[in-house]
């Protein structure tokens, strides 16, 4: 054949053509009933399991959550997370579900007789799967390694506690845990203490953690922070609370007897309330 | 059928042995009976006249014949590791009225020394802030100078008041004179009044480093009869 | 009998047979064991006690160490007194005495024409060993179960306590512990003793009294942890941090001594499996001929023999930390808490993989006798559980994420811990491309692989949430960690063990597990186990933290529902045991290989004689030669074809 004789027709087999028999092939492994069943129903399965994204943090934010940029970083990192891990779980699921209704299935007490095809290796599907997964994988510990560098950043985690700026823009809380009751310490006002943390909105604010005897772990729940108090060593955390309100501090690590009670509330006060506290307890800003 | 029926029975002796095992716990380690504040007269409090009630509790360093102590968990060898402990006499269960305005009264027998956190030295939580020890009107002890604290703290319960109460007990000397038992003759009294809000569960504890093992904060200070308990506001 | 033996062509002088054989094995049973762990524990209290000055236990300091080193010796003593009652040392003694054992010895060791009685002596063969560690494992997993009816039946009764806290934080410390030494067990005790021999064409294991031994020792640790409940409990979560555990009461030393000497067990049975695989495999099995089970198990010994000596020595600090006063955990005194986590998260992460990993193993053998397909890329399997092994050692910090440890640290481990999800993948698709496009034949054991598969897509995705550092700073320590850990081990390991014992059953006790009772039973504890597990992730979504008995009555509803779903995995559970205990005795004889399998394992008759062959085979073909070739494939070829001469011509 020359070329001025027919004008080629791309989609005649008996022609020859230029587009790669790949392509063929990626055609016509659509073409079987059960690829096409796999993908229609791992979007199903996809679509149905996407609410879970926003139910997810409609769990978390039952008590007032999120109360500071902290929380929203990490409902935020759950809501993408959960979007993601979405198409991977609904192609399990899909496979897991299509091998039951999709393909044959035998029952009985006899040995069934070799039905099924003996492929024992697919290149594409292997190479397929391991970049999809060291893709996502790669894309979680991205976005997890540059929130981590900013949450840290923010919460001025890592700065020791005599070598805080005398910054006057931050609060500075000394939080003792001991069996089985927090104690907060304002040494910026005259050292007064409570049980009840009192913390200002808005304004940024170091936490030195501590224990007296066992390991406790302080968790603002709604601030999204939490960091262990450890016996003879002091740690480290901060948040900036953007939200008024009444929240908890749990303790996260167990400690004994009334490790369950060792609860006490935070109270997020504007400026205004938040100084007139400090006075009440006896305290005036003295740094 | 015998195979239905061996299936079946393990079901049943399954869940009777996992209903005995847990009733028979649950039994066994009731917490020590209640001891309920009296009420007699009212009383004026900021928040107005309440019904005033009266409960009086007692510490001791440790058992003698004239004191038991409290239930007390035995190895087989007939062993304990609590005896010889302090404990808070004769209950840890403690009962008050809601909305009411309540004394309370502690008869401290015990030596003591340095508290860790000196938050519990001070007086938390009462009707004016203040204690009255051995009839003087106090806010706090000094804080080498304490023998146990009652500390009333949160319960993990958001629907019900907050309370906290924290008193300081403060210590015998060493060289008190003692009687027979070898409990001082002249040991500290102290009182202390607050005001209760609605019903609610609460827990106790001691927050002196009084027990043994590390930091002194084991044996009976983790052990509900001895130096914890629970603290219901009834209503 | 002939004091010299031929060997390689050379005259080997034989040890001399001296009285029956078995010598003093003969009246060596349980029965002894018994007698001597508990004589010799009730002498060393008597005599430890004997010792205590007296009116140290009326002084204040003194009052609790009468109890501990009474209750210490007594620990000692029935360890000691058990094993030599079992007769565990007359091998070495005998050595040591120049009467080393003869072939006859042996072979009575080995059991041979003992009948019933062989199951409770110190029995050396490897199916022996495998039906003892059968038992075991339901006993510990039993009592794991009933504590966990306990927890939940305290945090479902949200309006009072139903236990003291102290003894609440003590179940739910003994529940953990139990489990965790019922699910390392449950694949590698039973399967990789009485099955991973056969299947490589091997007559025993490598060190046949070391595999007794191994099982014996993990007999003589579990009274000990039961016996910790009785002395005040461990009153403290099954990681027993320090400082808290050096102020629990005498119970400590209870938990302890069972892993002191659990450890020492997974060392010993390690070593075992590792050598057995590594130079007993038959002749032509190269690794390529390998069945994936016995990788797998590979890699569990291998970790398990790493991992372990880490958990055994910060318990052996903790004990003279108790005991001795020395100060490795104690901070004010110079020692570090973080010392502590450290030692025990460089155990508590492989373990888990110790579980997983030989669970996962015994699916992927399983799927292609029911799929009549060959594991899909095998290659890729084994890169997959190499994977995992190669970065179980580097995560561990991921445990102390908020420990205020060393937080530039949280960076590489975040890495590592994301990393390890891509070799855990690759033994999902292993499993994906098995079931595609194969004829599923429905039987009890393969319906338990897509419980597995679906419970690991969710433990699996929740773990990321977790190995996020700054989502951990919600997460840890909440019920969110527990339930996610419940889906990996529990929803994994022991589903998977579950469907292993279903396929096993039939070799191992020769008749046919009842699939009717079985299913029930698995199906039965896969919805109360969903149904538990799903509402406690979303109890900690909203800030439950664990190891709490009361909390806030936000969390009551998911309490609630999660406490009825563990009374139905319980009832389920009950049930499949009902189907093992009953099946045992009454069920089907079952053909030698019901299944139709092609492995090594399948091709010995039922019951399995004592040197397991006859003859000792020789591998020639590759594993899982199942299936028939692709239509697909043939079609292709021909299409293309096509399309290639086509393209081709001129």
């Amino acid at each position: 054949m020359t070329a001025t004789d027919v004008r080629p027709d791309p989609d005649g087999p008996e022609t020859p053509t230029n587009r790669p028999p790949s392509m063929h092939r990626v055609k016509n492994w659509i073409r079987r009933p059960y690829a096409r069943g796999i993908m229609v129903l791992t979007v199903v399965i996809g679509f149905l399991l996407l609410p879970l994204c926003w139910l997810l943090l409609a769990a978390m934010n039952q008590t007032g959550a999120p109360a500071s940029p902290i929380m929203r970083d990490i409902e935020q990192t759950v809501f993408v997370f959960t979007l993601v891990s979405i198409p991977i779980c609904a192609f399990v699921f899909a496979v897991l579900v299509y091998s039951l209704l999709g393909w044959k299935h035998v029952k009985g007490d006899q040995v069934p007789k070799d039905e099924s095809p003996a492929i024992r290796s697919n290149t594409i599907g292997v190479v397929l799967w391991t970049v999809v997964s060291s893709a996502l994988a790669f894309f979680l510990v991205v976005w997890g390694l540059i929130e981590l560098a900013q949450i840290t950043a923010n919460s001025y985690g890592t700065i020791p506690a005599d070598e805080q700026p005398a910054d006057s823009q931050a609060l500075i809380v000394n939080v003792t845990g001991q069996q089985w009751v927090w104690t907060f310490e304002y040494p910026q006002y005259d050292k007064i203490t409570s049980e009840t943390l009192y913390l200002e909105k808005d304004r940024p604010v170091y936490f030195n953690v501590t224990s007296k005897d066992v390991i406790h772990n302080f968790w603002a729940v709604e601030l999204g922070v939490k960091i262990d108090a450890n016996p003879g060593a002091i740690t480290q955390t901060g948040v900036t609370p953007d939200k008024a309100g009444t929240f908890n501090v749990r303790c996260a690590e167990l400690c004994g007897l009334h490790h369950a009670y060792m609860e006490t509330q935070i109270q997020v006060l504007d400026k205004g309330s938040f100084n007139s506290w400090a006075r009440e307890m006896g305290g005036s800003k003295t740094s | 059928m015998k195979r239905v029926l061996v299936t079946l029975m393990t079901v049943v002796v399954g869940v009777a042995v996992v209903a005995g095992i847990a009733i028979y716990t649950s039994v066994a380690q009731a917490e020590p009976p209640a001891l309920k504040a009296e009420v007699a007269g009212t009383l004026d409090t900021p928040q107005g006249t309440l019904p005033h009630a009266t409960l009086q509790l007692a510490v001791y360093p440790n058992s003698s014949d004239k004191v038991p102590p409290p239930a007390t968990p035995k190895s087989p060898l007939g062993q304990d590791w609590l005896s010889g402990q302090p404990f808070y006499h004769p209950t840890t269960t403690i009962q008050v009225p809601a909305n009411s305005a309540v004394t309370l009264t502690f008869i401290q027998y015990d030596t003591g020394g340095q508290i860790y956190n000196p938050f519990f030295a001070k007086v938390h939580g009462t009707m004016d802030g203040t204690m009255t020890w051995n009839g003087n009107s106090v806010t706090e002890v000094k804080s080498d100078n304490i023998g146990h604290t009652f500390t009333v703290h949160q319960y993990p319960e958001a629907t019900q008041p907050d309370f906290f109460l924290s008193v300081p007990l403060p210590m015998n000397k060493a060289n008190a004179k003692t009687d027979k038992a070898g409990y001082p003759v002249d040991p500290q009294k102290i009182e202390v009044t607050f005001v209760t809000g609605d019903p609610g569960t609460y827990v106790w504890n001691c927050e002196f480093p009084c027990g043994d093992m590390y930091q002194e904060f084991g044996g009976p200070m983790q052990q509900r009869g001895w130096m914890a308990g629970t603290f219901e506001v009834v209503g | 009998m002939s004091a010299t033996a031929t060997a390689f062509g050379a005259q080997v002088p034989q040890p001399v047979q001296h009285g029956k054989p078995g010598g003093i094995m003969r009246r060596l049973n349980f029965g002894t064991g018994l007698i001597g762990g508990l004589g010799l524990a009730a002498i060393a209290a008597v005599v430890t006690n004997a010792f205590i000055p007296s009116g140290a236990a009326s002084s204040v300091n003194y009052a609790p160490i009468a109890p501990q080193l009474v209750y210490l010796a007594a620990l000692l003593g029935w360890v000691i007194g058990f094993m030599a009652g079992m007769g565990a040392f007359i091998g070495p003694i005998r050595w040591l005495m120049g009467r080393d054992l003869t072939h006859a010895d042996a072979e009575y060791m080995a059991g041979k024409d003992l009948g019933k009685a062989r199951y409770w002596k110190f029995t050396t063969d490897h199916k022996v060993v495998g039906i003892q560690y059968l038992i075991m494992v339901m006993i510990i997993l039993g009592f794991g179960g009933l504590l966990a009816m306990l927890i939940r039946t305290e945090l479902g009764v949200t309006w009072a306590e139903v236990f003291t806290p102290s003894f609440y934080n003590s179940i739910i410390g003994t529940h953990g512990i139990a489990m965790i030494i019922g699910m390392i067990i449950v694949v590698m005790g039973p399967i990789a003793n009485f099955i991973m021999p056969i299947m490589i064409g091997a007559r025993d294991m490598a060190f046949p009294r070391l595999n007794a031994l191994s099982l014996w020792l993990l007999a003589a640790a579990v009274p000990c942890l039961i016996s910790s409940l009785f002395l005040g409990g461990i009153q403290d979560g099954w990681s027993v941090y320090q400082p808290l555990a050096s102020q629990g009461p005498p119970g400590m030393l209870g938990y302890q001594m069972t892993i002191i000497v659990f450890a020492i067990s997974t060392g010993v049975a390690s070593v075992n499996v590792m050598t057995t695989i590594l130079t007993m495999r038959a002749k032509g099995m190269t690794w390529s001929r390998t069945p994936i089970l016995v990788f797998g198990v590979f890699a569990a010994a291998l970790m398990g023999l790493y991992a372990f000596p880490f958990y055994q020595y910060s318990q052996i600090l903790a004990l003279s930390d108790r005991i001795f006063s020395t100060s490795f955990f104690k901070p004010l005194e110079g020692g570090s808490v973080w010392l502590y986590e450290n030692l025990f998260w460089l155990l508590g992460h492989p373990e888990v993989y110790v579980i997983l990993i030989p669970s996962t193993a015994l699916m992927l053998e399983l799927l292609p006798v029911f799929y009549r397909k060959p594991l899909f890329s095998f290659n890729f399997a084994v890169a997959g559980i190499v994977g995992v092994v190669a970065l179980s050692g580097l995560v561990w910090a991921h445990h102390m994420y908020m420990t205020g440890w060393a937080p530039a640290v949280n960076y590489p481990f975040m890495l590592s811990t994301e990393m390890i999800s891509i070799p855990v993948g690759f033994l999902v698709l292993v499993v994906l491309g098995t079931m595609w496009r194969g004829v599923v034949w429905t039987r009890l054991p393969i319906m338990a692989v897509y419980a597995v598969i679906f419970n690991k897509m969710i433990g699996g995705v929740t773990g990321i949430y977790l190995s996020d550092v700054p989502a951990d700073q919600y997460f840890h320590g909440s019920m969110f960690v527990v339930a996610h850990f419940h889906f990996m081990l529990m929803g994994v390991g022991l589903f998977g063990a579950m469907g292993g014992i279903a396929f096993y059953f039939p070799k191992m006790t020769g008749r046919m597990l009842n699939e009717r009772s079985g299913s029930i039973g698995l199906w039965t504890a896969f919805v109360g186990f969903q149904i538990t597990f799903m509402s406690m992730f979303v109890a900690g979504l909203q800030g439950q933290p664990r190891r709490v008995l009361q909390f806030d009555d936000l969390f009551n509803i998911s309490n609630w529902i999660s406490t009825i779903g563990a009374y139905i995995i319980g009832v389920g559970m009950l049930i499949f045991l009902g189907a093992i205990i009953s099946s045992w005795k009454y069920g089907d004889i079952a053909p030698s290989n019901p299944w139709g399998s092609k492995s090594l394992e399948w091709q010995t008759p039922t019951p399995v004689p004592l040197d397991n062959f006859a003859v000792l085979p020789v591998v020639t073909e590759r594993p899982y030669n199942y299936g028939v070739p692709d239509p697909y494939e043939k079609e292709m070829r021909e299409h293309d074809g096509d399309l290639m001469t086509k393209v081709g011509a001129k």
